[in-house]
């Protein structure tokens, strides 16, 4: 490991001019290639910090560093999605006019991936997850775990350093869960990632060596 | 090898997803190429018939009436042009727009039977109209429709005139058209002793002169000696040609209305469009798509419905003129035909009509929040 990729100061995050308050001062480090879960109940803030870390959304106050340089500033907002980290979502967000081996080519249009390089590379990844009999499906005609499958093999496009999973298994059976958390971990492992999940369930969370929890808007443990 | 998906692929994909709405935007910026194409294809074809007429007669000037109201020389004025030093040849004329028959209506030309525009006419059948007598020469194209030949009588306006001879001409404008002694066409218009215009030609320029300062020169002494008049050189008389003009302000006119309505259109879709994938642009924003790769594929998409409108509006824009060079009413006034500078400019202002429709919605788009698009369901 080689000391912290994102460090977080002192992290607030308001909404609704400032009546809901979804942060309220985080303190966090987390290292090159830890696997780190976050849990707590709805409503507490892990998504909201999730949200922050990926640079999907901006702090109301405070700062998230990412190797040291400050996000939104020192690093553009859109070059560090494209260029740094891999998202997967609950609701899988598979763009549906897009075939599977498509959905996984659309962040490197982003990053501007050479053009013979870019298929093929999806189909790589596609393999990697068990879906090379599926790559030419639109997402309508995939399982859930299939699309999840596909979801993670497009946070992996542009071979980022941070793999964040926003409730990953929320809308998966018990055996799809288990298989994709098995994917993801697989991945960590082998490519030396920085993985993030946000999860509510308990036996997930402890699968990690290190668990934060969050409790209104501040980490609890 | 597996397929690489390609920027305009996707926007292509996305068009394709909502197939009617696609059709019906292509349709609505279609029918507005199409009229634009129909109607200024009309204008400028008409105008170009005008410049043959004046190019194959070698006129270098025409001289008509400066003020707006009166329209009409005094035929006197032909004698005074003509004793100017430069002038070589002068022609008065008379041109009329009348009813053939109850469907055909064609341009009639009155021309002092020795009049130079006579050599640009090639004459098929029988011989020129004289002086003073109730004859008429017809353009091939117009004997045609009327099936006249030599020796037959024609009926204008209660008068009935001899067919003494079928010519071909350049121009449709003449080719459809009727020819007959000045003073004939004086007295059934009821102009005696007035002309619309008289055409004027040049001696060739003195040595060591320029030919611009030649004609500069020739103007000048022609405006000089007619007071109130104007000597329009041959190729702008083509453009300021009352007939042009009016056909020129109602085709840009009603084109421009045209092509609003397909630019409302296309925003309407592009609108439609970004409302309904906020969320997908909230995913694209989350891979890492930048805001102006966001507004790019918005406005490649707008772009893309223009084109293909504009291509299918050149196509209905050709059917139109086709029909309005085949209708009797009308055929006289032009031949159908396409020209590159057109088709450019009719590509041109749609693609343009798409980009300013998309303007909006791209812009909106590429403004969203990643985190509420992905929120907004």
């Amino acid at each position: 490991m080689s000391g912290p990729i994102l460090e977080v100061r002192n992290l607030f995050k308001s909404y609704d001019d400032g009546r809901i308050e979804a942060l309220r001062g985080v303190d966090l480090s987390i290292d090159a290639g830890e696997f780190v879960t976050i849990s707590g109940h709805s409503g507490s803030g892990k998504s909201t910090l999730l949200h922050l870390l990926g640079g999907l959304d901006i702090p109301s106050s405070g700062s998230v560093l990412f190797r040291g340089a400050l996000l939104g500033s020192a690093v553009n907002l859109d070059t560090y999605r494209s260029d740094h980290v891999g998202f997967v979502f609950q609701a899988f967000y598979l763009l549906p006019t897009l075939r599977a081996i498509e959905n996984v080519q659309a962040p490197m249009l982003a990053a501007r991936h050479h053009d013979g390089d870019r298929g093929q590379r999806a189909a790589t990844l596609l393999r990697e997850m068990g879906m090379e009999h599926r790559m030419d499906q639109q997402p309508s005609k995939l399982s859930a775990g299939e699309r999840q499958r596909v979801a993670i093999a497009r946070a992996l496009a542009n071979d980022p350093e941070i793999l964040l999973a926003d409730e990953p298994t929320g809308n998966l059976d018990s055996t799809n869960s288990a298989r994709i958390m098995e994917i993801l971990t697989g991945i960590q492992k082998s490519r030396g990632m920085t993985l993030i999940v946000v999860t509510h369930e308990d036996e997930i969370a402890r699968a990690a060596p290190r668990h934060i929890r969050i409790h209104d808007g501040r980490i609890a443990s | 090898m597996a397929m690489s998906l390609s920027f305009t692929g996707y926007v292509l994909k996305n068009l394709r997803r909502r197939r009617l709405r696609t059709i019906l935007t292509l349709s609505g910026i279609g029918m507005a190429v199409g009229a634009f194409v129909g109607l200024v294809g009309f204008s400028t074809a008409f105008e170009q018939q005008w410049m043959r007429i004046y190019s194959s007669s070698g006129t270098d000037f025409s001289v008509i009436q400066g003020s707006f109201l009166n329209t009409t020389l005094d035929d006197s004025a032909t004698a005074k042009i003509r004793a100017l030093p430069m002038v070589a040849q002068v022609s008065p004329t008379i041109f009329n727009l009348m009813d053939v028959t109850p469907d055909v209506n064609a341009l009639v030309y009155g021309w002092n039977p020795n009049a130079f525009e006579f050599n640009s006419l090639k004459i098929l059948a029988g011989q020129r109209v004289r002086n003073g007598q109730r004859e008429v020469m017809l353009g091939d194209m117009l004997a045609q429709d009327l099936n006249k030949k030599p020796g037959d009588t024609l009926e204008l306006q209660g008068t009935e005139f001899k067919v003494t001879a079928i010519y071909h001409a350049a121009s449709t404008l003449e080719a459809a058209a009727i020819v007959m002694p000045l003073g004939q066409l004086q007295q059934l218009s009821g102009m005696d002793g007035k002309v619309s215009t008289i055409d004027v030609r040049l001696r060739p320029a003195p040595a060591g002169e320029s030919q611009e300062t030649y004609l500069k020169q020739a103007q000048a002494a022609i405006q000089a000696a007619i007071p109130g008049a104007r000597a329009v050189p041959a190729a702008e008389r083509a453009s300021s040609n009352q007939f042009v003009k009016l056909a020129q302000t109602s085709a840009w006119g009603t084109s421009l209305l045209a092509l609003l309505i397909g630019i409302l259109g296309i925003a309407n879709t592009m609108a439609m469009s970004v409302f309904e994938r906020t969320r997908e642009i909230g995913i694209l924003r989350a891979l890492g798509w930048k805001q102006w790769q966001v507004l790019a594929h918005i406005e490649v998409e707008a772009a893309l419905l223009g084109l293909g409108g504009g291509m299918i509006g050149i196509g209905l824009g050709w059917c139109a003129l086709c029909v309005l060079a085949a209708l009797p009413q009308t055929a006289s006034f032009f031949v159908a035909n396409l020209q590159w500078p057109l088709l450019v400019k009719a590509l041109g202002i749609a693609i343009l009509a798409g980009l300013i429709a998309g303007a909006l919605p791209a812009w909106r788009a590429g403004k969203l929040s990643p985190v509420d698009a992905l929120r907004c369901d």
